[in-house]
């Protein structure tokens, strides 16, 4: 296939994304996904369900998944994996005490099969907090290390200032499209 | 043949006239495209101008009201103090609805120069009112002795998991490990940080103050009251106790008999909960008016009776896990 026509095809299908957002409760994954769009984060509810925001960044149409992380929620999950090209993991990097639960819940993610060809960001969200753990730390405490099966990166931002929202989402894309550019 | 063939045009048949006027017209639009892109710059430029000369004329103006404190008298003081907490708030409103028209080194240093506001605010404090603060220290500094005594009561069952924790001292702000104590803060020790309350027994917790956001955990027969947190408060593992705070969101897991006095500007959610009660907030301490500046919630919106239980998602049956306190039963009046 020629240069011209994989980026006529860009154009057309791969310049939409699927983005799908998932984590603990009370992550912040709403927050960021408000805050991305310029839109009032004071009054955000607790996600019953899910939020799809379908936005433009860089040319590229981003169709992104919030989907609730109550526990009673988090078996409805793979309902959202299909056709996903990245995966966006937000962390409170705050809540040292539900840092087993995150990390065992982003380990069964990894084995799902339909989230195989998938990029994950993780955000340590929260850096606002003094007590917030560093990103380092995060990635520490997730064992992220360990994951040989995804092309991954860990960017500590706060979704309250907008911190490092927009390096993050920048690099997920550019991991996506580099990704396509040579599946060809 | 060559000059014949310029002036009748590669195409063919187009004069010279026309290619000069074609030319003219593709310079004339992209002259036009230019000054487009040209103007859509210098509007994002704008924009950011008029977020730095804002932003730093407000600061000059909270720096001129902090150095007006020195030699004021104290009611001069407060008054003053009020206003920079106020101004700041705002301010960092302003950032955050700004971000936007800002690059990430922009960003972290109009962060910084807002935290260095806050810290001068809280020196100013310190410096002029020394009394008042000195007050709240004697009270803390007894609460403080607490977890000295309790080291030697065995682990929690489930530290296991607890442990990983392992905060920095100085981070960690909170109490943990408490049986039988009355514990407080001060508004200076918690403002805009994380606070968290673990395994406390029987104890009468007291927060002065605005904190980012409160963690409760592993909580029986307590009563807590909190001024108002401006993010978040998650419950988890809590019993037989009475809790009371004003917060954007209230996240409630695992929670049995316990009653909540709650100002909610956004949503309460339960689960996996049972005989947890809701009434409107109704503790107050001087100095709360402050603090709910401080803490950006809207006074005026409180959806305390607005509860979603997660495990009942059945529509239009009330869940049977979260009642209402009737107006009669509900407390009116706290101890100090
Ligand atoms: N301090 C702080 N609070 C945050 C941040 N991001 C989210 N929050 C707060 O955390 C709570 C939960 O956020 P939300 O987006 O609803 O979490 P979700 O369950 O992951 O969708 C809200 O009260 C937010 O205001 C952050 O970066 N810093
Ligand atoms: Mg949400």
């Amino acid at each position: 296939m020629g240069l011209l026509t994989i980026l006529k095809k860009m154009k057309q299908k791969e310049r939409e994304m699927r983005l799908l957002m998932l984590g603990l409760d009370n992550a912040g994954k709403t927050t960021i996904l408000k805050k991305f769009n310029g839109e009032d984060v004071s009054t955000i509810s607790p996600t019953l369900g899910f939020n799809i925001k379908t936005l433009e960044h860089r040319g590229f149409k981003l169709n992104i998944w919030d989907v609730g992380g109550q526990k009673s929620l988090r078996s409805y999950w793979r309902n959202y994996f299909e056709s996903t090209d990245g995966l966006v993991w937000v962390v409170d990097s705050a809540d040292r005490l539900r840092l087993d639960d995150c990390r065992r819940e982003l380990g069964a993610l990894l084995l799902e099969e339909r989230l195989a060809g998938a990029t994950l960001l993780v955000f340590a969200n929260k850096q606002d907090l003094p007590g917030a753990l560093s990103k380092e730390a995060i990635r520490e405490a997730l064992a992220l290390d360990d994951i040989k099966s995804h092309h991954w990166c860990v960017i500590g931002c706060s979704a309250v200032t907008g911190e490092n929202l927009l390096a993050g989402v920048d690099w997920l894309l550019d991991d996506i499209a580099a990704r396509i550019f040579t599946a060809d | 043949i060559r000059i014949n063939d310029f002036l009748r045009g590669e195409s063919g048949g187009s004069t010279v006239q026309e290619r000069l006027q074609r030319r003219n017209q593709a310079r004339l639009e992209d002259a036009e495209r230019r000054k487009e892109a040209k103007q859509s710059r210098s509007v994002a430029e704008e924009r950011t101008e008029y977020f730095f000369s804002t932003f730093n004329s407000e600061r000059a103006s909270i720096e001129e009201v902090l150095s007006g404190c020195s030699g004021a008298d104290r009611a001069a003081v407060t008054q003053k103090l009020e206003e920079a907490t106020v101004k700041t708030a705002e301010l960092q409103k302003f950032l955050n609805d700004n971000m936007f028209v800002l690059n990430q080194y922009q960003l972290k240093t109009s962060q910084a120069a807002l935290q260095k506001l806050q810290a001068s605010i809280a020196e100013t404090r310190e410096e002029a009112l020394p009394k008042k603060k000195f007050a709240f220290r004697a009270r803390t500094k007894a609460a403080d002795k607490a977890p000295v005594q309790v080291t030697a009561t065995p682990p929690p069952a489930d530290s296991g998991s607890d442990r990983a924790d392992g905060p920095p001292a100085s981070e960690q702000c909170g109490f943990s490990n408490v049986n039988n104590e009355l514990l407080t803060k001060t508004a200076e020790e918690i403002q805009n940080r994380d606070v968290l309350l673990t395994h406390l027994t029987n104890c009468k917790v007291r927060l002065f103050g605005s904190p980012s956001t409160l963690h409760l955990k592993h909580i029986d027969g307590c009563e807590i009251l909190c001024g108002p947190v401006a993010t978040s408060v998650f419950v988890d593992r809590c019993r037989n106790s009475v809790l009371a705070f004003p917060c954007q969101q209230l996240r409630t897991h695992n929670t049995t008999d316990t009653r909540v006095y709650l100002h909610v500007t956004s949503r309460a959610i339960i689960e996996d909960c049972s005989g947890v009660s809701f009434a409107p907030f109704s503790w107050s301490y001087s100095g709360i008016e402050e603090d709910f500046t401080v803490s950006g919630l809207d006074r005026d919106r409180n959806n305390w009776s607005q509860v979603d239980d997660f495990n009942w998602l059945a529509a239009g049956l009330p869940s049977p896990n979260w009642t209402v306190i009737p107006e009669e039963d509900r407390k009116n009046t706290w101890d100090p």
